[in-house]
């Protein structure tokens, strides 16, 4: 069915399942059917920051300082960081809201992919800081076939999805002749596409951009690029919040309560998952060679990310009910945790909107079986 | 930011007890409880509540520990899937608990959101004292926003 952007039809929300139902009409939140996507909006709103409120005056000296081959893991890392960000800026929105059909699910899309661009507004902050002309960095974006080769990997199922969902958004199920060319489009072969999307999404927020952050944690842990590793660190925090959303729409549609037929798509999919978990990690540790192909840096070298790779892997493809690839256990960037962990960033609960301090946000509903344990 | 907080004096004598709490859990108890300990707990001197800042927070004796007047923390067994045996009593979470007590953790975030430190709940009853935002199964909690209700066994 075409797009509305009002949707007249009357409906029942909690009948609705995530995707590919009813066009949302009123964005209210007084029905609910995934509470979650609410609890995640306003956790993501209550994480607000700018990058301006983070001084990098030191980071300029500290990079002029730095050896030839520290700079090309820096400068490449943050080339990377700033790629992954121009794609999650925009395409959360592209491709899911024309389909969507909850609006708490929405929302939470929408200030998901908004967090983003501030993390993109930060990396041209950054790259002011540290270089007099910022695009001597952002134009090799586009050119250099290192990253230009992460681009298509990164966006593949992105653009697949996006380009059979126009299809169907315009003219619906059945084969269409558009230009010469014949297209099928089912929603079944949709729904698959969008699940491989989200598997693919949420290896790029939970695996490769976690080794993005061990690089700029790898320099702040030398008292290097501080500035950076606080901003990075905001960045991490949100992350972890958009990779938690992520597994919730996947397992969401997983155990089918949603939409039962996403679900048999959930299950036929399982082998994709790991193949597309794995050739993640494979490029990933490409990556790393190419990271660290003029030397290593105190800390951190090829064989060092390569393992954290594994890891991050295994951590994320078990929080999703498979089994780990490659069985690494145990961390071997233990340090990072430090800085992933949001009890060091500071902010003080007057300042900031902690989601603990919200009005309302007490639970004032009491029921006799809440006093069933208590004795005179 | 002192690590002890006052509370005032009739607090102390208020008639409810911990202990009575635990063994109004004793139904939840299950079947791999704690040695009783062997020395007598040192009488406690004044009503002031410990609240944990850096250390270990499971051996709060490193820092003055002084309770509520005739009242300890009822002490959980904790048994890991591995096979280490562990006790829950100071911690303000498990998470602080099973790190003091040298067991190495998957943690991220601390505040629920993340879901590194997710764990299976073999067996035994737990209590969430913050709400979790990370994907959940069954029987499944986070470790930073859980503490005991009973023994308990979990596989990390």
């Amino acid at each position: 069915m075409p797009y509305t952007t009002f949707n007249r039809a009357e409906f029942d929300t909690f009948s609705q399942p995530m995707f590919f139902g009813e066009h949302v009409n009123v964005a209210r939140y007084d029905q609910q059917k995934h509470k979650i996507f609410e609890n995640l909006i306003e956790k993501q709103l209550s994480f607000f920051w700018r990058p301006e409120e983070v001084d990098l005056t030191n980071d300029r000296k500290d990079y002029l300082d730095l050896p030839d081959h520290e700079k090309h893991i820096f400068v490449s890392n943050l080339k990377y960081q700033t790629l992954l960000d121009s794609v999650q800026g925009r395409s959360p929105n592209v491709a899911l809201l024309p389909v969507v059909s909850l609006p708490e699910l929405e929302t939470w899309i929408e200030t998901w992919s908004f967090s983003e661009t501030i993390h993109s507004r930060s990396y041209t902050h950054i790259v002011r800081n540290i270089v007099p002309n910022p695009a001597s960095i952002f134009d090799d974006i586009t050119r250099n076939e290192f990253i230009t080769r992460r681009a298509v990997s990164v966006t593949r199922y992105y653009d697949d999805f996006i380009s059979l969902c126009n299809f169907y958004t315009q003219l619906g199920e059945g084969a269409h002749t558009v230009n010469g060319q014949t297209i099928t489009v089912s929603l079944r072969e949709l729904k698959r596409k969008m699940y491989r999307m989200l598997v693919s999404v949420n290896v790029l927020e939970a695996i490769r951009f976690y080794v993005s952050f061990a690089c700029s944690f790898a320099f702040a842990e030398r008292a290097k690029m501080e500035g950076n590793a606080k901003i990075i660190k905001l960045i991490a925090r949100d992350e972890a919040l958009h990779l938690t959303g992520t597994q919730h729409m996947l397992q969401i549609i997983a155990r089918g309560n949603d939409d039962p037929e996403f679900a048999e798509i959930a299950q036929e999919c399982r082998a994709d998952v790991i193949a597309i978990f794995q050739e993640a990690a494979d490029q990933e540790k490409e990556w790393a060679e190419y990271l660290f192909k003029d030397g290593s840096m105190i800390g951190l070298n090829k064989d060092i990310l390569c393992q954290y790779v594994e890891y991050i892997t295994d951590q994320r493809i078990t929080a999703l009910g498979f089994d780990p690839i490659f069985d690494v256990r145990s961390n071997p960037l233990p340090w990072i945790n430090s800085w992933l962990n949001s009890d060091n960033v500071q902010v003080a609960p007057q300042e900031s909107e902690i989601s603990s301090y919200l009005v309302g946000a007490i639970d004032s509903e009491i029921d006799t079986s809440d006093l069933g344990d208590f004795d005179l | 930011m002192s690590a002890h907080k006052s509370y005032p004096a009739e607090l102390a004598s208020e008639p409810f007890c911990l202990e009575q709490a635990k063994s109004a859990n004793d139904h939840l108890n299950t079947g791999f409880e704690l040695e009783p300990p062997s020395t007598p707990a040192p009488l406690p001197q004044q009503g002031e509540l410990y609240l944990p800042e850096s250390g270990n927070p499971e051996q709060p004796e490193t820092t003055p520990q002084l309770e509520l007047n005739g009242m300890s923390k009822p002490a959980y067994a904790i048994n890991l899937a591995s096979g280490e045996q562990l006790t829950f009593q100071h911690a303000n979470t498990l998470l602080e608990s099973l790190e003091g007590q040298g067991v190495d953790v998957q943690f991220q975030c601390r505040g629920g959101y993340c879901g590194s430190c997710r764990a299976r709940v073999l067996d035994g009853d737990t209590h969430q004292v913050n709400e979790p935002l990370a994907w959940l199964n069954d029987d499944e909690i986070l470790l930073c926003c859980s503490i005991p209700r009973s023994d308990l066994k979990l596989k990390l």
